[in-house]
């Protein structure tokens, strides 16, 4: 059983490996190619994969868009994947090699929080730009800009931004005071729940009951019926868009569809979403950066063109790296260089249109993003407003 | 107060029917092949896609859907039970756990590749609530508990009765002597392979309409939630399985309303941990085996 | 030529096998020369590669000497390499303690931990051991996703310092990637070594004695249980110290790090080298790391190739592909 190796067999079959290694590096593209190199890492495999499609299709989409008019001061944009399969330390490997490898000079990514925190220390030892279009743990800004990272920019609204707006949205218009809690086991769902508990008592309102599911959970009956039992008024949920159908079907199922809204985000505004649940959805309340019904020229165009490349509606994960490329594209075009220095001044002073209003970086990197708050009426999106607050950071 | 609890034991005896459908092919194929199918959830996942295939591009009514699904899901079974299974019957158990681990990954990721990371939306199915004795259920779930019984029944009719069966039970007790008596072991072991993964993906294709999302990494929550009911089942034992499945259902069912959602994932290896403690063969003793 | 640098941590290994030759004096001293100096001539990124691979070698030694030497497959190392990344994570941040105290707790607190987890688990055979050890990390998951006072739960802890010396006035932080790969090589060297004395020991000769029969072994009177639940221990010990590294290296850490992904990582390393040798799997942490980074060139098949590649190693490749290059060797040697 034992085997033991020969010095000089070991020797060949680590030279082996050596030499791929050195010479894919020798033969690295260089980044005087005239290209504008676009590092992008995203969850592009394993189960998290879903939401790296989405994130790559709309970002491919925006640099087409770009390329196919000449590209940003004649440089083409050109977007090199990185695949993090949604854990930090392939996160990490998928930043290393984008870096040093694929000599990039721009890096967006990831969607999964701690996936972004772990790269924010590579991005920033090699000063490269990270600019952020998914992540929403607050703490990502937090460490960024006058807070320490310099080069991590976030273009998307944080967990705490939103949970105080549907709180409020909730408390003040439908007069909630009674919640029952059901988020997702990740670090979107944690966070917005820690962050809607900081402003209960601003709204003299409590939680009854709180449950936490994982993704991929299929069964919610049991809490469901705790849920009707506990005499909640509405069910906050912070979750990702496939357990949305699922939940709204077993809602019905244990009778409390169009009793106890839904209050949160987990895409309720989809299409599919509602007709899957149309009974339960109804009323639900959600705040999110971006929706495909909203009512924008820029926002329905990107809709339109994307649903006819792609033969499927996008969701937010492809809006927000659709938007952020084309934000990255106009500040190296006010920089007019691809010289990181200066396309990082250019995007701390941008003001940007995006589909969904004006886009400015506070002092943290930390986009001012309005959130789109929208109510489901009559089976349709209804949208009620356009909210944004400004973060208290802590000293 | 005790309405709530048979309620949840009620709702524990639906999430059992299906933990006990895809468990106790997994069961059986360890008893055959003696290894752990790390891949087994991956055929729940193709069973589900296979019926949303039929249904979404060639508009097929669900009860045809669900045949596609599970014929496509046991003629991919073949393959890999030809090129994978087989070659594992008598490999150390790190063999199995690599090797199921592999085709896991290959399964999941082609059906990503084809079809794209993003969920879909499962249309068909009997989704209605109806009230029975006070409670409410989609009537599919109620097809479920009914399958799940005809499944159960039939299984054991057919380890009992049948040619195949009876060699199926003779493979699973002691390989050599089977070689022996001239059971051709490779053979044995691959149809018991292709019925094992024929009703993961029964299994999968029936609850995907109260499930409604499919998506290609599925599996793998399926897959965790069986291990630790074969092992509790006593591996290779069609009928502790089926108990144990029932069991852990329920505890699910207790755990997610007493104490919390974020819990329920860790029922079936806290109750498999402690379970070992007390005997460490499982609840129901390999000897019983099928 | 890189992972030639690693050759340098085999050379105590390798010893007693190559004794006769007389060359292996001069190529030793060449290949320690060369791991020093690597990083002048590679980039940061395959320095990262290495680091990684080194990281994970750590609790790969640790499963090899449970499975390779003493026959326990076990799937708990990503158990403990979460909690000695958890331990690490949360001393650096609560405490402030430099890096070496993090380390050796670490690894210290893993081991203790593994006790009253090896009591129950190891009166297990076969496959009830190996879902019960994988138990471990799906609970140890719910436990950092749960216990929000200590461990933040999903939001993890992030900004573990980076490694910090102090020795009287003069002080350095190893910042930056080739900082870390000398500390990570002189630390993969020392497990080597403690991994190479264990099993030249007479305990190590107990331990495949175990792994071969234990029946047998313990009728000649080894008392094969102290032996199982030490070497469980230690193993666990060696995953708690990468996974301190790991903690460090990346600086966050996340209930993610309780996942059945890294147990399978690392017997993928220890099986993919070849179970029961050191330099095997050296080898092994090398060739899963250079493989994972090799097939990034195509993200969308990186998976379905890496299944490809599970399959063909157990296929045709039991004993790991460490053997095939021996034999190589030899048929080059026959040729001269």
């Amino acid at each position: 059983m034992t085997i033991e190796l020969s010095r000089r067999g070991f020797c060949i079959g680590t030279a082996l490996i050596g030499l791929q290694t050195v010479s894919s590096s020798a033969f690295a593209a260089r980044s005087e190619d005239g290209t504008v190199r676009l590092g992008l890492v995203a969850p592009m495999s394993g189960p998290n994969a879903r939401y790296g499609s989405f994130s790559m299709r709309g970002a491919q989409m925006a640099a087409k868009e770009i390329n196919s008019v000449g590209g940003v001061g004649g440089r083409k944009i050109n977007i090199l994947p990185g695949d993090s399969q949604g854990t930090p330390v392939e996160g990490v490997s998928a930043t290393r090699r984008l870096i040093d490898q694929d000599h990039v000079d721009f890096i967006i990514g990831d969607v999964s929080s701690s996936v972004t925190l772990a790269m924010q220390p590579v991005a920033e030892d090699a000063g490269v730009l990270l600019l952020n279009a998914a992540s929403s743990n607050p703490k990502i800004t937090y460490k960024a800009g006058v807070g320490g990272f310099k080069w991590t920019y976030r273009n998307y609204p944080t967990d705490e931004n939103r949970a105080l707006i549907v709180l409020q949205y909730a408390a003040e218009k439908k007069g909630f005071t009674k919640y029952a809690v059901l988020s997702v086991d990740t670090d979107y769902g944690r966070a917005a729940i820690e962050f809607t508990k900081k402003y209960l008592p601003r709204f003299k309102s409590q939680i009854l009951t709180e449950d936490y599911y994982k993704e991929g959970e299929v069964d919610f009956r049991s809490v469901l019926s705790k849920i009707r039992d506990s005499g909640a008024q509405a069910i906050i949920m912070y979750g990702n868009a496939d357990s949305t159908p699922i939940v709204g079907r077993q809602m019905m199922e244990v009778g409390i569809a169009g009793k106890i809204p839904l209050i949160g985000n987990a895409e309720f505004n989809t299409a599919s979403t509602i007709k899957a649940a149309p009974k339960a959805l109804e009323g639900a309340i959600e705040a999110a950066a971006w929706l495909p019904a909203y009512e924008s020229e820029k926002s329905k165009a990107f809709v339109e063109k994307f649903t006819a490349e792609y033969r499927e509606a996008p969701n937010n994960h492809a809006y927000v790296h659709w938007e952020t490329v084309h934000l990255l594209a106009r500040a190296i075009e006010e920089a007019q260089s691809i010289d990181r220095e200066k396309v990082r001044s250019a995007l701390s002073n941008i003001h940007y249109t995006s589909a969904v209003g004006e886009v400015t970086f506070d002092d943290h990197n930390q986009a001012r993003l309005p959130m789109i708050l929208l109510e489901i009426e009559n089976g349709k999106p209804a949208i009620k407003g356009a909210y944004s607050a400004e973060i208290d950071y802590p000293k | 107060m005790f309405f709530t609890v048979i309620e949840q034991v009620v709702n524990g005896i639906v999430s059992g029917s299906v933990y006990a459908i895809v468990a106790v092919g997994m069961t059986m194929i360890f008893g055959v092949l003696r290894a752990i199918n790390f891949a087994h959830g991956e055929y729940y996942m193709l069973g589900t896609f296979g019926a949303w295939f039929a249904i979404e591009y060639f508009d097929l009514p669900y009860p045809v859907a669900v045949v596609i699904g599970v014929v496509t899901t046991a003629l991919i079974a073949v393959i890999v039970g030809n090129f994978v299974m087989q070659r594992i019957v008598g490999a150390p158990a790190e063999a199995g756990v690599l090797a199921t681990l592999g085709a896991a990954l290959i399964l999941q990721n082609t059906i990503i590749l084809v079809f794209g990371g993003s969920y879909k939306f499962f249309s068909g199915g009997y989704i209605e609530p109806v009230t029975l004795f006070g409670f409410t259920l989609a009537e599919q779930r109620i097809l479920i508990i009914i399958v799940g019984m005809i499944v159960f029944v039939g299984l054991e009719l057919m380890v009992t009765y049948s040619r195949m069966g009876k060699a199926m039970r003779a493979v699973s007790q002691n390989i050599e002597c089977c070689a022996v008596v001239g059971i051709d072991v490779r053979h044995i072991a691959l149809w018991t392979f292709i019925l094992g993964a024929g009703l993961a993906a029964l299994s999968g294709v029936l609850t995907a309409p109260v499930n409604v999302s499919v998506y290609g990494g599925m599996g793998e929550l399926i897959t965790f939630k069986t291990l630790p009911i074969i092992i509790m089942g006593g591996l290779g034992n069609v009928r502790g399985t089926f108990v144990a499945a029932m069991i852990l259902g329920i505890a699910e069912s207790l755990v997610a309303t007493y104490i919390g959602l974020q819990f329920r994932d860790t029922v079936g290896f806290a109750t498999l941990m402690l379970v070992l403690m007390w005997r460490p063969h499982g609840l129901f003793s390999a000897q019983a085996r099928f | 030529m890189t992972e030639i640098v690693r050759e340098v941590t085999v050379t105590p290994a390798e010893r007693t096998v190559a004794a006769g030759r007389d060359l292996r004096g001069p190529f030793g001293v060449a290949l320690i020369a060369l791991a020093c100096i690597a990083p002048l001539f590679l980039g940061n990124y395959p320095l990262h590669a290495i680091i990684i691979a080194l990281i994970f070698l750590l609790p790969a030694h640790g499963l090899n000497l449970l499975l390779g030497y003493t026959g326990l497959l076990s799937l708990a190392q990503a158990a403990f390499f979460g909690i000695g990344a958890y331990t690490s994570a949360l001393l650096a941040v609560h405490f402030g303690t430099p890096f070496y105290v993090n380390f050796l707790a670490a690894g210290v607190v893993t081991g203790i931990i593994a006790l009253p987890l090896g009591i129950p688990a190891l009166r297990l055979r076969a496959t009830s051991f190996v879902m019960c050890t994988l138990g471990f990390v799906i609970i140890g998951q719910a436990i950092a996703k749960n216990w929000i006072s200590l461990t933040r739960g999903d939001m993890g802890l992030a900004g573990v310092p980076k490694p910090h010396f102090a020795l009287g006035p003069a002080s350095f932080t190893v910042s930056g990637t080739v900082g870390f790969y000398y500390l990570v090589l002189v630390i993969a060297a020392l497990a080597t070594l403690v991994v190479y004395l264990i099993v030249r020991s007479p305990a190590g000769r107990n331990m495949i004695a175990i792994r071969e029969n234990e029946t047998l072994a313990e009728s000649v009177g080894i008392p094969t249980w102290h032996y199982k639940l030490v070497v469980f221990m230690i193993s666990a010990a060696f995953a708690g110290f990468g996974g301190s590294l790991y903690a460090h290296y990346l600086t966050v850490v996340s209930p993610l790090t309780f996942q059945m992904y890294y147990s399978t990582t690392m017997l993928i390393i220890v099986l993919g080298g070849g179970a029961g040798t050191i330099s095997g799997v050296i080898f092994g942490s090398l060739l899963f790391v250079g493989l994972t980074e090799a097939l990034r060139v195509a993200p969308e098949l990186r998976m379905i190739a890496y299944g490809f590649f599970l399959l063909g190693l157990v296929f045709w490749f039991p004993n790991g592909f460490a053997p095939l290059i021996g034999r190589f060797s030899s048929f080059l040697e026959k040729r001269k």
